[in-house]
Formats: structure tokens, sequence, C-alpha cells
């Protein structure tokens, strides 16, 4: 385990995503690295069903699992608040029923090929929302370091080399985080950054229309 | 990793329900020293001393306003040991008791444990749950097979949230004993199993199953 980047490669006008995550693979290949299963990392989201008073936002909670963590359940508030529990977890979020309930057509993963190489994981997916395309998603971890600011030289020059200008600067949530010793809970966030990002991308293309 | 995908972690996630089943009974603090000592003579970790606890639980509520009265609040408790600051924190919830007929020997609840890490306070907070009450219990524990003794003093704590030694003050001149087990839903030969064990504890110590809705 060790510091993780996670961009959303971006799709260029006219290609497909699948033809896009396949470019990038062979670009991965041809670095060295070999191929070491999939991976996939899903984002459930619940709402809160309590109204105190009308004017109240209603409160979300998203629930993550990470299959490079696959005992671990990853809870995040509104404000960005992780909580890392057992996958039992899950369970429990049922038991709050009454209080929280899953939104449908919500869940969001990211699935794809994992690569090992040398010291470095890499993983190139495309993310989803209930089942429909939304993007692509590469990650890449330094299993050596724990603290971000001693390996991003490192880590942007491979990453350059498979995707470009994309990964010019750390993940925007790594990058107020890099002097802090890396936990699982930041890659989650990341990914739940992104998902946001793909969900907001979504619903105003659908407004556009 | 091979092979990690949805139905990897589903595996993970769908673990049978488990039930905690229960017997209470209290010691007063003078006659301790000796339900101890038989303790250690019927448990399995007999030849080592008895494993202490030091343990801080605040129980957190959570309310809504739907109209069923069985369903107006819930409760979580989250645990910590105090003695070994590294151990993760440890949520509990624990379901609608079933004390059940005469022919069943324990108070049977559903239990769902799950360890987490240590900014679970401020999570609940989050979602909206209240603190509702907190106390500090410290004390002994044995385990039987799967039966699990737990010898424990509760202490109330002055100043809310500090677990200092100085600002403990003890409850009662006694000390709370509890067996459980928690198993899969469905072993009810679990009771009687509980029940022959609390016989050998007689009459140090009776161990009952307590209908907690009838507290006064």
């Amino acid at each position: 385990m060790g510091v993780t980047c996670v961009y959303s490669y971006p799709v260029p006008d006219g290609k497909s995503g699948q033809a896009v995550v396949e470019i990038l693979q062979r670009q991965i290949e041809l670095l060295g690295a070999l191929r070491s299963g999939h991976f996939c990392v899903d984002c459930d989201t619940f709402q809160s069903i309590l109204q105190t008073s009308i004017n109240v936002q209603p409160k979300t909670v998203y629930i993550l699992h990470n299959s490079e963590q696959p005992a671990s359940c990853f809870a995040i508030t509104d404000t960005s608040l992780c909580l890392t529990a057992d996958t039992l977890f899950d369970g429990l979020m049922h038991q709050l029923k009454n209080y929280y309930q899953q939104r449908k057509n919500a869940k969001m993963e990211a699935k794809g090929q994992r690569y090992e190489l040398g010291d470095f994981i890499l993983k190139v997916g495309s993310a989803s929302l209930a089942g429909s395309f939304k993007g692509i998603i590469v990650e890449v971890e330094y299993c050596p370091c724990m603290v971000a600011v001693d390996c991003w030289g490192l880590m942007k020059e491979l990453l350059q080399s498979v995707v470009g200008s994309v990964a010019d600067q750390p993940p925007p949530i790594l990058k107020n985080r890099q002097d802090e010793l890396y936990s699982p809970s930041i890659t989650v966030s990341q990914y739940l950054d992104i998902f946001n990002n793909f969900r907001k991308l979504s619903a105003t293309n659908q407004i556009g229309r | 990793m091979e092979g990690a995908g949805t139905s990897y972690s589903n595996a993970f996630r769908f673990v049978a329900p488990l039930q905690e089943h229960l017997l209470q009974g209290s010691i007063l603090d003078a006659h301790c020293e000796v339900l101890l000592h038989r303790l250690r003579g019927l448990c399995d970790n007999a030849d080592t001393t008895p494993e202490t606890f030091s343990d801080y639980e605040a129980v957190y509520q959570l309310k809504n306003n739907l109209a069923t009265p069985a369903s107006q609040y819930i409760l979580l408790r989250v645990r910590q040991a105090l003695d070994h600051p590294e151990a993760p924190h440890h949520i509990r919830y624990l379901g609608q008791a079933e004390v059940g007929d005469k022919s069943r020997h324990t108070l049977v609840r559903a239990c769902f444990d799950v360890a987490c890490s240590s900014n679970v306070r401020d999570f609940l907070n989050e979602l909206g749950f209240k603190l509702d009450h907190e106390y500090v219990a410290r004390g002994y524990f044995f385990h039987k097979g799967r039966m699990k003794v737990m010898v424990s003093k509760i202490y109330r704590m002055q100043q809310p949230g500090k677990t200092d030694q100085n600002t403990l003050e003890p409850i009662t001149q006694s000390h709370m004993v509890e067996l459980s087990v928690v198993a899969p839903m469905g072993q009810d030969s679990i009771g009687e199993e509980m029940k022959n064990f609390a016989e050998q504890l007689k009459p140090l110590v009776v161990l009952e199953k307590f209908d907690h809705k009838r507290l006064p």
C-alpha cells in the first residue's frame, strides 16, 4: 500500500470509451507492465429521509468499496469526512433504513484491468453510472512510499508517459494532503470526487438536451 | 487480487445475520474475588491471569419522526479500549430484545459488530446522531468455548468525555456479570449450554434474562 493518484481521462470526440481504454492499456503493456487481475471500485449513495424542517438540506452518505481493500468499507459524508470500517458496515447501513435510504439508479462503478510494474500498480478502466458508461479512470499507486510530497515527482514521470498532460498536477484531493501519511481513505475520496464530477456532467448534459 | 470484482467483494458483504444470546447478573464488590476465582477454574484461559479490559462506551441516538413507535429512534454504541489506544474503535448495533417464553433460557437480540476508524464519533455527529449517554466499563474477561464472560464495573463520568481515573465515579457497589454468545441465527442449543454454565456460578451470582423494557 502506498501513495495513489486517480485521474479521469478525457474521451476525445469521435472515439468510443472502449477504444481509448484499449489504447491506454496497450501503452501500459508497452512499458512492460504485467496484467494482474481486475479491479473494481463501487459507490452507493444514501440520503437522509429525516425532515426536521423544510429548510434543512437532506444529508448524503456515500458508501464505497475498493477491491484493493476487499475487507473494508468506506463511508464518506457531504463534508468529506471518511470513516473506514469492516464490510459489515453495509449491514449497519441497512439497519438505518428508516433514516437513510439508498438512492435508486445512483450506483457508480469503476472497473477494469490491474497491472503491476515494479513498485507501481497501474489500473485502467471505465466508470459507469447505473450501468451506462461515463468516463475513463486511470490510477497509479507507488507502493514503497507513504507521503505524497516525497514521491510525486517519480509518479508524475510514469503518469505522464501514460496519460500525458492530464497528470500535470496531483489530483485536487491529494494536493491538500501531500504532507500527510497516506491512507486508503484518500484513494476512495479521490474516486468519489471523480464520480461526483461524472454525475454533475451527466446531469448538465441531460438539462442541455 | 485475481478475480477481484463485484462478486468477490459481495461475498464479504453479506454475512449471515448474527444474534447475541445474553444472560446478566450482578455481584457485590466484596464477593467479586470469589467469583473470579471460580471463573478461572471453569473457563478456558485458566492458566493465565484473567484478561483485563478498560473500555469507554458512548451511546449515540438518531431520532426520526415516523409514526410507528418501534422505529422512533436507533441507538449505536461506540466502544474504544482505553488500555489499547491503537486498537480500532468499534460500533455495535443491538436489535430489539426477544425475551420469548419460558422454554427459552436466554435473551436473544440481533447484533452487529463493526470495527472502524477513530473518527467514528465525528462521523455519527455528521449523520445526525446525538450523544445519549456514556460510561466507562472496567473489569475482567473470560471465555469458555464460544461463551464469553465479562465481569465489569461501570463508572459514571463526572465530566463529559473525560476518562481520567480521578473523574470516574463508580455507579454501584457491585460488578456486573454478563454471559454472552454471538452466533448465526437459529442456533437454539446455545441457550441450553449457557444455562448449564450459569448453573455452575450459583449461588455466587444468579444469571438471568432481563427484559430491559420492563426495568423501572
